[in-house]
């Protein structure tokens, strides 16, 4: 019964795709379906998988036969006419490498799996608290520390904290950034090291942070990034040696592969640390303190645990404890979210943004090449009539062109993946480094792949309509001298691909226009202080030798004094956290104003910040009321604080809050200081950021090791820098001065992404643009051509010339009009889903989008002017001749 | 046209599949799925055509007018109208006779050799 059915479907499928391609001539026809019949019917007794087979057969056999001498057909043709062939597979191959080459960075950010075992089962744990809206907080020691014991949901759990450090080699110092990992670590990440082995479950016990002044007794160890191995030049023996951090010799025991880029690709070495031996003593009285939330935490699930089981697991972890420590924990809870979401979570809009521009622009560059190979097709109809009027079958000449776009299609594919390997390294180059796994982007298998379907895929989309008609050319009308083939039927077509282009092209002005605008805003922005003529760099010294608070004060007074000789150098200061800039100690306390009835857990968080004297002044930020910090905020003097308007605004409404307490919970626990100064709020991470309540403390009153120093100079600051360093230096040449850049450099970084992305759209535009001005001319310059009888004739019957002109210059106006209209409401439909790129300004902008169509419109219209020209320029009497 | 006989030297030696359908054209005329089988059988069925490739080589032959379709068709109840059923022309037969006695020269030679002689004797 079924190989009955089955017999039948492929009887008749067989016999449809026969007549589809008008195989031979009806006679003809007939008999090769009854012989396909006969193979299919002496197949049967042998089951479904022999018909199936049989069935497959007679397609291969329909397709394939002669296959050869299509292909050399092919190629002779393609190569009686090399330059239009070079020059669309160059066009679409352009267009395919560009989109591989993006394809490359979202693949690598977004969809290919994290290089570690089972990676669907590593989670980041946050701490989350909805009442005061802080959802995804970093976790605290002491609470860690409880899941850890507390939780079975884990294979096992680990919390990093990345650091500043200096490597010493040699005579210098390099800064590098190393990564603090608790018990726990190479289990969750479960990659092998390339050589060595990683830290054993003792060598956790009691490690303290490499900043700290603790001093160790055994040689601590590490495991080194691969980079960082190369760094040291990539000794095949360096398992066992010792290498000098942060004033301290530390013994190497393994190196990670490359890809091992834990928490990014930053990460020049891993140390193991205790939680519980940093935490203790005088300063930490009750042990690993629960309300400093901070640390990184990444888990590996249990096999076949859910998260959001493991998170309703957690979540009951977590209120023991809230229960156990109302006065840290009340209201809060975890949250869960998969590991690889995490790592794409910055850029993950902003790379499909650019990748939705550039499949915009493929598809532009697919309609012209469509619309180029139509036009082609209709001038090639009187040589394919021929061909059937010779005797050639409908399926020869579908076979004939198959073949035609295969060629083409394998010219496309070798031009676009060339362009993308070599691309790849050119935007590797130039990419943001704030791209998410940007060291993975390769040209990968997949990535070729991709390129490979994707010129295939063009090829077929762009030669589709000429390819699928050819057999139905009307002989008779393609032979008969100068009349025009099928015209109305594949005018339309290209109309229609035209005014696709126009709407793609217009999205994209659009899109361009507003992160061009977004841009603009940016940079107009007042960030709250002046960033020009301000020098940057950065001092990590060792904790080593820095022991002491009143050391340190006393190294980075010397080194202010040492700058301030500095001829060009107005003023100078220094800054645990500088604006603009990403590295520096970041972090929040809670803090309520003296007599409040707010406290403890509900109080709000400030920012915190150390500066020294003058810093405010230094920095350009003006200070609102009372005063900034002196040489009176000495270690022992009153404890004094200097706050943001904002806080001021938010914790004592329109009052003077000079003179008056705020009680902070930081190093002293919580203890009153008194606010002696206002100052301006700035845009602490860049334009976009919004301004965020900041405490500032004097440096002297609370020593930080490692600082940024800001200097204000008359001349260009990188011109003084190199001068800078050394009188920094001079005062103890084994501390590192690094960093070095200016304040208008940072505010460029800060915004480099944006400009990426404006770039990269605003270059597709043009692209867009061009494109789409090449596909109206083309249309146009045909029409034109194969009108020219009925122009001539029109001017003959006294059409003055400038009307045929208006009226060819009218006739694209009123493609673009139709093109503009579906791509402004395709555009302010997708405008919306990129809001949150935009800055100082609506996804519906009015002015972009008049500007956009403006544009091409001035562009629609100078395109169609050469062929309108010429139409005006035919002579009626010569063209009605021919 | 057939007074003056075409030289057939020039088409000779033929391709291995046009061979066969000649061969199975000479004992009558046969249809394209009667050719497809005599010759799959004849060849233990190292030699298979399917239908486009079977029509193309009996297109290419008709030209060549080797072969022609035959009207002579079998009784109704035998036959499906479909079918076309084709012939060796007096060329056709012509050229098989010709690259037959071409194989048998080179067989006769062949057999005068060692070589042949070993191998029947293998």
């Amino acid at each position: 019964m079924t190989t009955d059915r089955l017999l039948r479907w492929c009887a008749s499928s067989y016999g449809r795709l026969l007549s589809m391609l008008r195989v031979g001539e009806l006679h003809e026809r007939q008999a090769m379906r009854h012989d396909g019949e006969s193979l299919l019917r002496a197949a049967q007794p042998r089951g479904s998988v022999a018909m199936i087979a049989t069935w497959f057969g007679l397609l291969w056999d329909l397709f394939f036969v002669g296959v050869v001498h299509d292909l050399r057909q092919a190629l002779r043709t393609l190569l009686r006419s090399p330059g239009v062939t070079i020059r669309i597979s160059l066009l679409m191959g352009l267009g395919v490498a560009a989109t591989a080459t993006l394809f490359a960075f979202v693949d690598a950010a977004l969809f290919r799996p994290l290089p570690y075992d089972h990676p669907d089962r590593l989670v980041t744990v946050f701490e989350s608290s909805v009442s005061q809206e802080r959802l995804r907080e970093g976790a605290s020691p002491g609470n860690i520390l409880d899941w850890v014991q507390r939780s079975d949901s884990f294979d096992a759990l680990t919390a990093m904290m990345t650091v500043s450090a200096t490597l010493r080699a040699g005579d210098g110092g390099a800064p590098i950034r190393g990564v603090h990992v608790t018990k726990g670590f190479f289990d969750v990440f479960a990659r092998k090291p390339s050589m060595g082995r990683t830290f054993d479950p003792a060598e956790y016990e009691g490690a303290a942070s490499i900043t700290s002044r603790q001093a160790s007794s055994s040689e601590p160890v590490i495991v080194l990034s691969h980079r960082l191995w190369q760094t040291l030049g990539a000794d095949p023996r360096m398992v066992g040696r010792s290498v000098s951090i942060e004033g301290r010799q530390w013994q190497v025991i393994g190196v990670m592969p490359p890809d091992f880029a834990v928490p990014d690709a930053s990460a020049a070495f891993w140390a193991p640390w205790d939680l519980r031996a940093s935490y203790r003593g005088a300063r930490f009285p009750n042990g690993p303190p629960r309300d400093a939330r901070f640390l990184r935490v990444v888990a590996r699930l249990k096999p076949g645990l859910s998260i959001e089981g493991a998170e309703a697991r957690l979540q009951a972890v977590a209120g023991g404890i809230a229960a156990e420590h109302p006065a840290t924990n009340a209201g809060w809870g975890v949250r869960l979210s998969p590991l690889a979401e995490e790592i794409a979570r910055t850029s993950r809009l902003e790379l499909l943004l650019v990748f939705a521009a550039m499949f915009c622009l493929l598809l532009l560059l697919c309609a012209n090449v469509a619309s180029l190979a139509v036009a082609r097709g209709v001038s090639r109809a009187r040589e394919i009539a021929i061909r059937l009027a010779l005797g050639a079958g409908g399926a020869r000449v579908t076979r004939q062109l198959l073949a035609e776009n295969l060629c083409t299609a394998i010219v496309t594919m070798v031009i676009a993946l060339a362009l993308t390997a070599w691309w790849i390294g050119a935007a590797l180059s130039i990419a943001p480094d704030n791209i998410p796994r940007l060291h993975e982007v390769a040209l990968t298998g997949r990535v070729a792949a991709f390129a490979a379907a994707l010129a295939l895929l063009v090829t077929a989309v762009g030669n589709a309509v000429p390819t699928l008609r050819a057999s139905r050319t009307p002989i008779a009308a393609a032979l008969k001298d100068g009349a025009g083939v099928s015209t109305s039927n594949s005018g339309r077509l290209r109309s229609g691909l035209v005014v696709a282009e126009i709407a793609a092209a217009v999205m994209l002005l659009v899109g361009a226009g507003l992160l061009a605008r977004t841009f603009a805003e940016l940079q107009r922005v007042d960030v709250g202080f002046d960033t020009r003529n301000l020098l940057v760099m950065r001092i990590t010294p060792d904790a080593a030798r820095y022991r002491t608070g009143a050391q340190t004060t006393d190294y980075y007074q010397r080194v202010l004094t040492a700058l301030r000789e500095i001829p060009s150098i107005e003023s100078v200061a220094a800054v645990t956290s500088l604006p603009m800039s990403a590295i520096g100690s970041e972090f929040t306390r809670p803090f309520w104003p003296e007599h409040a009835p707010l406290a403890g857990n509900d109080a709000p968080h400030a920012s915190i910040r150390m500066a020294t004297p003058g810093y405010f002044h230094t920095l350009g930020r003006l200070v609102v009321r009372g005063r900034e910090f002196d040489d009176r905020d000495i270690a022992g003097a009153p404890a004094v604080v200097v706050v943001n308007e904002k806080l001021a605004r938010d914790t004592w409404g329109g009052e003077d809050p000079i003179g008056r307490k705020l009680i902070l919970d930081y190093q002293r626990g919580p203890y009153p200081y008194e606010v002696v100064g206002v100052v301006r709020d700035d845009r602490h991470d860049g334009p976009r950021s919004q301004p965020i309540p900041e405490i500032f403390i004097p440096h002297a009153q609370n020593p930080y090791l490692v600082l940024n120093v800001i200097a204000r100079t008359t001349l260009d600051p990188l011109s003084v820098a190199q001068t800078a360093r050394s009188h920094a230096m001079r005062v103890d040449p084994d501390q590192p001065v690094h960093s070095l850049t200016t304040m208008e450099q940072l505010l460029g970084e800060s915004v480099q992404l944006d400009r990426f992305a404006m770039l990269l759209i605003s270059l597709f535009a043009v692209g867009g643009l061009i494109t789409a001005a090449g596909g109206v001319y083309a249309l146009l310059a045909y029409t034109v051509t194969e009108r020219r009888r009925e122009i001539a004739l029109r001017m003959a019957l006294g059409a003055s010339p400038g009307r045929v002109k208006r009226a060819i210059v009218m006739e694209s106006l009123r493609l673009a009009t139709a093109g503009v209209a579906i791509g402004l409401v395709a555009a302010i439909a997708g405008s919306r889903f990129a809001r949150t790129m935009l800055f100082g300004v609506a996804p519906q902008d009015p002015t972009t989008l008049v500007g956009a169509v403006a544009v091409l419109l001035l562009v629609v219209a100078t395109a169609s002017w050469l062929p309108a020209r010429r139409a005006a320029l035919i002579e009626p009497v010569r063209a009605m001749r021919i | 046209m057939t007074d003056k006989p075409r030289s057939v030297d020039h088409l000779l030696p033929l391709k291995p599949k046009v061979l066969q359908m000649l061969l199975a054209l000479a004992d009558g005329p046969r249809h394209g799925y009667s050719i497809m089988q005599e010759v799959a059988e004849r060849t233990e069925g190292q030699v298979r055509l399917w239908p486009a490739a079977l029509y193309g080589l009996l297109r290419e032959l008709e030209k060549a007018d080797f072969i022609a379709e035959s009207h002579a068709r079998p009784a109704a109840a035998q036959d499906d109208e479909r079918r076309r059923y084709y012939a060796l022309t007096q060329f056709g037969k012509r050229v098989l006779d010709a690259e037959v006695r071409r194989l048998e020269s080179i067989i006769a030679h062949a057999r005068t050799t060692r070589a042949l002689r070993k191998a029947s004797r293998a």
